[in-house]
């Protein structure tokens, strides 16, 4: 295919959902718009299937200050982004509940998948900043959909972590663009430059930094579980198996395989957050907030898998942990939406919806002929047989322990009759079931140089048994689980909480000098002050 | 030099661009009635095209324009220049002052039973003299005449302030003049030690002489501290600011919007061209610290104290103060000829630019919310999104520029203070702009997150969705800066005095 037809696909990834945005403007259209939003993500996933066929795709836009670019690992993840959009707003379409708030849904909606979407293929810093903003801050009015009272605390403190890892991620940025001496602010560029650059610890910290805020690592994931509780079903779906692979695209992008200092520091954080993600979830009563615990526990994975090849200087690691993250997106969005499903099923439909459910949740502790079995594979020789292998094989079987109690309390959720979806809810779910299983098995002939060893006898023992040893411990301590003290969603979100609530006398303190500074007197003091030590000043300078 | 003491070809604009809106308020005085109105909005096209045509000739000629009034040659005559910045604020006074006065036609229109009547007649006369003050301060070429520049404005904004008459916005107005005139007699006393020391008052001449004289040391440096110490006591820069936070909440929200956007901006301006223009010998060191020390406490405080606001305007005169701050970094950061100075000379200007149209549009924005719902309490604002949603955007879309979000102009401005306080080392002010940015994230998500709420919210009609488009495009602009292309950041760089 020709380079204008593949820069024109790359341009339309983005300009889809911008489309439907300009018909919310308009009245008459605004009916048909939820049974679009399933289509505005097929460009990106055409654009993205094209380049994992073939080359990678650049694109300047120098009117919009845009530079795209798509190359293997972003389109690995853009794909299972893409993919799980669309099957989420066809979930939407056929939401039952159109009303109040509908439109502003929908405008989030396709503000996030806009930013989601195109963080993967943007190749600027300031670009690259501004879709990440898109995907985090209108997620705000997904969230808060329900207008419930815990729906408003999740938006805002989804805000509050967003705006803070923004904060550094800025830092970040610009302490990259400080280190580059020709003023290109092409990510490529940035990073060719970093060796030289005086700044590069700090950049590179504070880079990471952010990506992590928004990948939920400990302990900073306090934001995650109580958004996914709050958040509807497909919007949960779509912000925990997309939008958090912002951070993760962000890390792909942003770590200098060259220069390994740093990286013992994300492989802790990352095992932290493995295990964390684990034990707090077994922890927790609500399928949502398990499903949420290990979005955690899996980013810390993905986090460790970086981690490990960076120390060893090994950027071909960032391809596995693209695999590991499509697979991820697929996986736990289609769990997500079991837990909609289940809610209007009972009998034999909701066992068959809980067999379906079982492959994507054990899949993710690595269940043999599944995509996780095959991203565990992929992810096996970065992360090596020492003790960080040790440890990651031993989070497999916590995982999957996880996942059993996550499936336990899914049967709870049978013919709970609130949120029944519609039929095309039910499609969208089987259809991501059907992505799930069968999208890794496309995909992973562009990671593994060898396809076919997956299938091998030796591969297959030796992916099922931390499976078959996390079901055996779940028979064994289910009971002991169940009877766990009760962690709150978000964990020690309270104790922040407090101490944010002190905060407050800060802000009392400013108004009080705002007060006594806004008195005559003390202004007129103010003014001959500010006269004397700039005269000061100036003299002793002069 | 000698370009900068003579007419330059197309020099006679700049007598236009002061002369137009001069006689647009004389005709608007003397006509009076419904004929005020018209002659004002007429004369407000006349303006922004004179503007724009002034900065094209400023970007082709890549120099300052200068108009020698009478041909007296300074210092016996008087000069008026235009340089980068003083052709871009030309055209932004332009842009807000004619928003503004469109979106005044309905609360500002004559009745129709009166021939005249006293608040629409003032309003329009004053908002002309208020342009006609703002145009000498961004073109004046000597420091007498900008101090005569300054004086029409204050004596044109402040009764701006309290043109519904109640005792409550009377008693801002009269904080705000005395405030004012205390710091017209500072100005005024450092002007007339400068003219003691070299015998002229033409900027251009000024710096020459300084530079060139030694010994008078300790006079130029009381002069500079009475004169930005005046002008900071205009610009309500934290501690001086106790006359603006009443005097914005409490004005017609078309004069806040200017006041706001434009009128702090002029004295700020006069600060730059002191520092920059006239002494730039002495702006580096102790005395721009001290400037950037104000600004960064400007930007903690005031920005803290928008966050406890439980009124919508009161909050966006607050966030002024804290957006005026970040226009002071600007001197610690721009002073010198360091690799970084123009990129914070850059994020200074397009700070300017970028707070006046954002502001501009959500104090209109703010207007309407107030005039619609009888009252500007947040926590009365649920369900605004669905009743407004374009008021709703244009204050989202103004917050996100001051928040500093891309591809916002706040962005661009923000993104140069903190690689040029990196670069510089001065990491002080690379954490001042990370606090000020998520102060400004929690108060611009008090104002949206009530009116993205859900609510059945009883609106006033009427409102007409001509002016609530007018605060959009206003904040659509702030964000739009972002995308200017790169040649207008080298207008910004023109006539930039390099020490």
């Amino acid at each position: 295919m020709s380079g204008a037809v593949a820069e024109g696909l790359l341009v339309g990834a983005l300009a889809g959902p911008l489309v439907l945005l300009a018909l919310c403007l308009m009245r008459p259209a605004r009916p048909v718009l939820p049974a679009l939003l399933a289509l505005a993500p097929l460009p990106a996933l055409a654009a993205a299937l094209l380049v994992l066929s073939g080359p990678e795709i650049a694109v300047d836009l120098p009117s919009l200050r845009l530079s795209l670019r798509l190359d293997t690992p972003g389109a690995l993840l853009l794909c299972a982004a893409a993919l799980l959009w669309s099957f989420a707003g066809l979930w939407v379409a056929g939401w039952q509940r159109h009303g109040a708030g509908h439109l502003r849904f929908i405008v989030c909606w396709l503000l996030t998948m806009t930013g989601s979407l195109g963080i993967f293929a943007v190749a600027d810093l300031p670009g690259f900043y501004f879709f990440f903003a898109l995907v985090s801050l209108p997620a705000y009015g997904l969230i808060v959909h329900d207008d419930t009272a815990a729906a408003r605390r999740a938006g805002a403190v989804n805000i509050a972590f967003a705006v803070l890892g923004e904060a550094l991620l800025l830092l970040g940025f610009a302490l990259l663009a400080a280190g580059m001496p020709t003023g290109s602010l092409k990510i490529l560029d940035v990073m060719a430059a970093l060796p030289a650059s005086p700044w590069r610890t700090a950049a590179v910290a504070f880079t990471a930094g952010g990506f992590l805020f928004k990948m939920g690592a400990v302990p900073v994931h306090v934001w995650m579980p109580p958004t996914y509780t709050a958040a509807p079903i497909p919007a949960a779906a779509a912000l925990s198996g997309a939008a958090v692979k912002a951070g993760v695209i962000g890390l792909l992008r942003f770590l200098p395989f060259d220069d390994a200092g740093l990286a013992p520091a994300l492989v802790l954080l990352g095992l932290a957050s493995a295990f964390y993600g684990v034990a707090v979830g077994l922890a927790q009563a609500n399928p949502r907030t398990v499903l949420a615990y290990s979005s955690i526990s899996q980013m810390g994975v993905i986090a460790t898998l970086l981690g490990m090849g960076w120390a060893a200087t090994d950027a071909t690691v960032r391809l596995d942990a693209a695999f590991y993250g499509a697979n991820h997106a697929l996986a736990k969005g289609g769990l997500f939406l079991a837990i909609g499903v289940m809610a209007g099923r009972t009998g034999d439909r909701g066992r068959a919806t809980i067999a379906a459910a079982a492959v994507l949740a054990l899949g993710l502790g690595g269940l043999p002929l599944t995509g996780g079995a095959l991203a565990k594979q992929a992810a096996k020789s970065a992360l090596g047989d020492g003790l960080v292998g040790g440890l990651m094989l031993a989070s497999t079987v916590g995982t999957t322990l996880l996942m059993m109690h996550f499936l336990a309390l899914l049967a709870h959720e049978a013919g709970r009759p609130e949120s029944v979806p519609g039929a095309a809810g039910r499609w969208a779910w089987r259809a991501t079931v059907v992505a799930a299983v069968g999208l890794p098995w496309l995909l992973f002939g562009i990671v593994a140089d060898d396809p076919g060893s997956a299938l091998a006898p030796a591969a297959l023992l030796a992916a099922a048994w931390p499976v078959a040893a996390g079901v055996g411990l779940w028979f064994v301590f289910r009971h002991w689980i169940d009877r766990l003290p009760r962690i709150p969603a978000g964990d020690w979100l309270t104790m922040l909480e407090a101490a944010f609530g002190s905060l407050h006398r800060l802000g009392d303190a400013a108004v009080w000098v705002d007060r006594r500074s806004r008195a005559w007197p003390l202004a007129g003091v103010s003014l001959l002050a500010v006269v004397v030590v700039l005269a000061a000043a100036t003299a002793l300078r002069g | 030099m000698t370009s900068a003491l003579s007419t330059s070809p197309a020099g006679y604009l700049l007598v236009l661009a002061v002369i137009v809106p001069v006689v647009g308020m004389v005709l608007s005085f003397v006509a009076g009635g419904r004929h005020a109105e018209r002659i004002a909005l007429a004369v407000m096209p006349v303006g922004l095209g004179l503007a724009l045509v002034i900065a094209l000739e400023v970007w082709q000629q890549g120099g300052p324009l200068v108009y020698i009034v009478g041909a007296w040659t300074p210092p016996l005559g008087i000069a008026l220049r235009a340089d980068g910045f003083s052709a871009v604020m030309l055209v932004t006074t332009a842009l807000v002052i004619a928003a503004a006065g469109t979106a005044a036609r309905n609360p500002f229109a004559t009745p129709p039973a009166l021939l005249e009547a006293r608040a629409p007649l003032a309003f329009w006369t004053l908002l002309q003299g208020l342009w006609a003050g703002l145009a000498v301060v961004f073109l004046g070429g000597d420091l007498f005449n900008l101090y005569v520049a300054l004086e029409m404005l204050t004596f044109a904004a402040v009764p701006l302030v309290c043109l519904e008459g109640s005792a409550r916005t009377v008693q801002a107005a009269l904080r705000y003049l005395m405030f004012a005139l205390l710091g017209s007699v500072l100005y005024l006393l450092g002007v007339a030690l400068l003219y003691g020391v070299s015998g002229t008052l033409d900027i251009v001449l000024l710096a020459e002489r300084l530079r060139g004289s030694s010994g008078t040391g300790p006079v130029v440096a009381v002069a500079a501290g009475l004169m930005t110490a005046g002008l900071l006591a205009k610009t309500a820069l934290f501690p001086l600011h106790l006359w603006l936070p009443p005097a914005h909440a409490n004005a017609p929200a078309p004069a806040s919007a200017v006041l706001s956007a434009l009128v702090v901006k002029a004295s700020f301006f006069l600060i730059v061209r002191l520092w920059f223009g006239v002494l730039p010998g002495l702006a580096d060191g102790a005395a721009m610290a001290v400037l950037g020390a104000l600004g960064s406490s400007a930007v903690l405080v005031a920005g803290a104290v928008a966050l406890c606001q439980a009124r919508l305007k009161l909050l966006i005169a607050y966030s002024t103060l804290a957006q005026l701050g970040y226009l002071f970094l600007m001197f610690p950061l721009a002073a010198g000829a360091h690799p970084w100075s123009a990129d914070a000379w850059t994020a200074g200007v397009v700070q300017a630019l970028s707070h006046a149209l954002a502001k501009a549009g959500m104090f209109l924005a703010a207007g309407l919310v107030a005039e619609a719902i009888g009252h500007d309490r947040l926590a009365g604002l649920r369900g605004l999104g669905r009743a407004m949603p374009m008021t709703v955007l244009a204050l989202g879309l103004g917050g996100l520029s001051l928040m500093g979000l891309p591809p916002s102009g706040g962005f661009v401005a923000k993104w140069l203070l903190l690689q040029a306080s990196v670069q510089s080392g001065q990491w002080v002010y690379t954490a001042v702009v990370l606090a000020g940015g998520l102060l400004a994230g929690g108060y611009v998500f008090r104002i949206v997150a009530p009116a993205l709420a859900g609510g059945n919210l009883v609106v006033r009609t009427g409102i007409g969705r001509a002016r609530e488009a007018i605060a959009l495009a206003l904040a659509a602009a702030a964000v739009l800066l972002g995308f200017a292309p790169s040649s207008l950041s080298a207008v910004l760089l023109i006539g930039r005095a390099v020490p």
